[in-house]
């Protein structure tokens, strides 16, 4: 970015001497005022967006404990990420707990837009309902989820004893763990989920639906074979934020379970956070980071394969 | 098919739309109602088994206590300055940056666009641990020298907190949206009036999108709000502390006062659920047009 910025600046000044025709001038002006606008915000993104992601890749061929110079040691942190059995298991955490919080709960915010695209008294109270956790920290409603998963004290069980069920030990059993840390994701991302494919229905052109009833299609038939498609862009865009967001969920883990019972609900980005800042391996941290960012490109490149990306959105 | 079984099939398939309609609600709302109840109960009625839905004794002063237990209105303050700097700050900036990628092309704003939308897909987690570095070595500033040794930089301060956060590509590119649907006839007629640039886009332009002003200060105001991994990586000192890491702290040091902690997890939450109530329109525009236009 800096780089396109530097030779503009230079080429705006240097015709200034020559008596210019006021088209050219107007432009000129233009650009100037352009670039002077987007100056600080560019000049921001490189210092924190820019640089950190190229000291990122150049840490990760170092060991580095911030007291003392990195050295260079190659390979040898993505070496030692192939032996670790903890990052290993947090690389398929972090994937079950995508596998249930994007594909599965898209399958359900999606049956949640259908009943609410239809013509229903109250709808925007069920709709403000189910968005309601989105905006709320995930700090602080992980409290009251650890709260709620009490063994002796928690809604949970008092619900599930209720039913006449005997409640596990939720968030100490190897078990339970991580369904338990599955169901605050799930609770927390749906009303995103549903409003967008919410917006989508509602924008779907009603003259193909009903060109398809003439036909004698059924609604079964018309949701597979004009819904689902037309709802491609949508489904693109979802699945994309949403793994972002799986992918890099931290917060209730941190509060939930701390990574444990031994390990069966630790994330990549709670691997990322131990080695960093407890264990002061920022160099082997930044290693795990770009396995995450490659694992995130993969699934973005493979879903845009999929769905045929984001074309018609906008 | 008699026309009357058709009429009953439609109204119990109404009322089986609604009951299920409610109960997903109420799964989504119990947590929060459970927090509030939570927050009002005697020790006692904390520590039933089976647990109780209402309290028994409705223990108001659980609040004022809870404001004694640990510094949340503190924190609260803290989480609110900072939230109010970056909705700012991200206001001016990006929609400044947003209006000239729209409006104003010259020569390299589409590889500086392309740029901010490359920004939006590095994780948090890869730019995280740098931007601590960063942070902890600012040269000059917490004791360091000019090559960023000796002190603590940024650690443990203000601008830690705020600067970081003062534009989001994701603002950046919200605005731009925004401003890509203005006519350009009116930026014409101001510019043959003798407008200059920056005021034709503070007094021509920007009252036209209000709503985009709304969107992005309201997503801004509620993401910093609601941010703990950085705040908790870069401050120490209680008085710096933020709510969402004053409550994780709070939780581990006092592990069983659920009442104070349901009470501080009501200050952290009540705020952007009434933020959301108010600004709801907007909220869903902004989560909406990021991908659906």
């Amino acid at each position: 970015m800096s780089a396109t910025i530097v030779p503009e600046r230079t080429r705006t000044r240097a015709p200034a001497k020559a008596p210019t025709p006021p088209g050219r001038g107007l432009s000129r002006k233009r650009r100037r005022a352009g670039l002077l606008m987007v100056a600080p915000a560019v000049l921001h993104s490189l210092i924190w967006i820019g640089i950190p992601l190229v000291a990122a890749v150049v840490l990760s061929f170092t060991s580095y404990d911030v007291l003392t110079p990195p050295r260079f040691v190659g390979l040898a942190n993505f070496q030692d990420l192939l032996g670790d059995q903890v990052f290993r298991r947090a690389v398929l955490n972090t994937s079950v707990y995508t596998f249930f919080t994007v594909p599965v709960a898209m399958g359900i915010a999606l049956l949640i837009a259908l009943m609410l695209n239809t013509k229903l008294a109250g709808r925007a109270i069920f709709r403000t309902a189910i968005f309601i956790p989105q905006v709320t920290a995930t700090i602080a409603v992980a409290l009251v989820w650890l709260w709620i998963y009490d063994p002796r004290s928690g809604l949970a069980n008092a619900i599930l004893s209720f039913l006449g069920l005997d409640g596990p030990a939720w968030l100490s059993s190897t078990t339970w763990a991580m369904p338990a840390v599955i169901v605050v994701g799930i609770w927390q991302g749906i009303g995103l989920k549903m409003l967008i494919y919410l917006a989508a229905l509602q924008s779907l052109p009603t003259d193909l639906y009903e060109a398809a009833s003439v036909d004698g299609a059924s609604k079964v038939r018309q949701f597979f074979s004009l819904t689902v498609p037309l709802l491609r862009p949508a489904t693109f865009f979802v699945f994309v934020t949403s793994v972002i967001g799986a992918f890099q969920s931290f917060d209730q883990v941190y509060i939930l379970t701390d990574g444990g019972p031994a390990n069966s609900t630790t994330m990549m980005t709670y691997e990322i956070y131990k080695s960093a800042f407890r264990e002061f391996r920022m160099g082997y941290a930044c290693a795990q980071s770009l396995v995450l960012f490659a694992m995130l490109l993969i699934l973005t490149l493979v879903n845009r394969r999929i769905t045929g990306g984001d074309r018609g959105t906008r | 098919m008699a026309p009357v079984d058709t009429v009953g099939r439609a109204r119990a398939g109404r009322v089986a739309l609604y009951l299920t309609l409610t109960a997903i609600s109420l799964v989504m709302i119990v947590p929060f109602v459970w927090m509030l109840l939570t927050s009002v109960k005697t020790p006692g009625d904390i520590a039933a088994v089976p647990p109780r839905l209402f309290p028994t004794k409705w223990a108001f002063g659980n609040y004022i206590d809870a404001l004694h237990a640990a510094p949340f209105a503190t924190y609260a303050r803290n989480s609110f300055v900072i939230a109010i700097s970056h909705t700012l700050l991200n206001v001016v900036i990006a929609s400044m940056a947003g209006y000239a990628l729209a409006r104003l092309r010259f020569r390299g704003s589409a590889l500086i666009f392309l740029g901010f939308v490359g920004a939006l897909m590095i994780p948090t987690y890869t730019k995280i641990l740098p931007e601590f570095l960063i942070v902890r070595f600012m040269p000059l500033f917490g004791g360091n020298d000019i090559t960023g040794q000796g002190g603590t930089g940024w650690l443990d301060t203000w601008w830690a907190l705020i600067i970081p956060g003062a534009v989001s590509p994701f603002s950046v590119f919200l605005f731009r949206q925004f401003y890509l649907d203005l006519p350009v006839e009116l930026e014409e007629a101001a510019r043959l009036d003798g407008l200059g640039e920056l005021g034709i886009y503070a007094r021509i332009m920007t009252p036209l999108v209000k709503p985009a002003f709304i969107t992005v200060a309201l997503l801004t105001f509620e993401s910093s709000w609601n941010n703990f991994l950085w705040p908790l990586l870069v401050t120490k000192s209680d008085s710096l502390r933020v709510i969402q890491v004053g409550l994780s702290v709070f939780r581990t040091e006092n592990d069983t006062q659920w009442a104070f902690l349901m009470a501080g997890t009501t200050l952290a939450t009540v705020p952007m659920v009434v933020l959301f109530l108010i600004g709801q329109r907007y909220f869903v525009q902004g989560f909406a047009t990021a991908g659906i236009k």
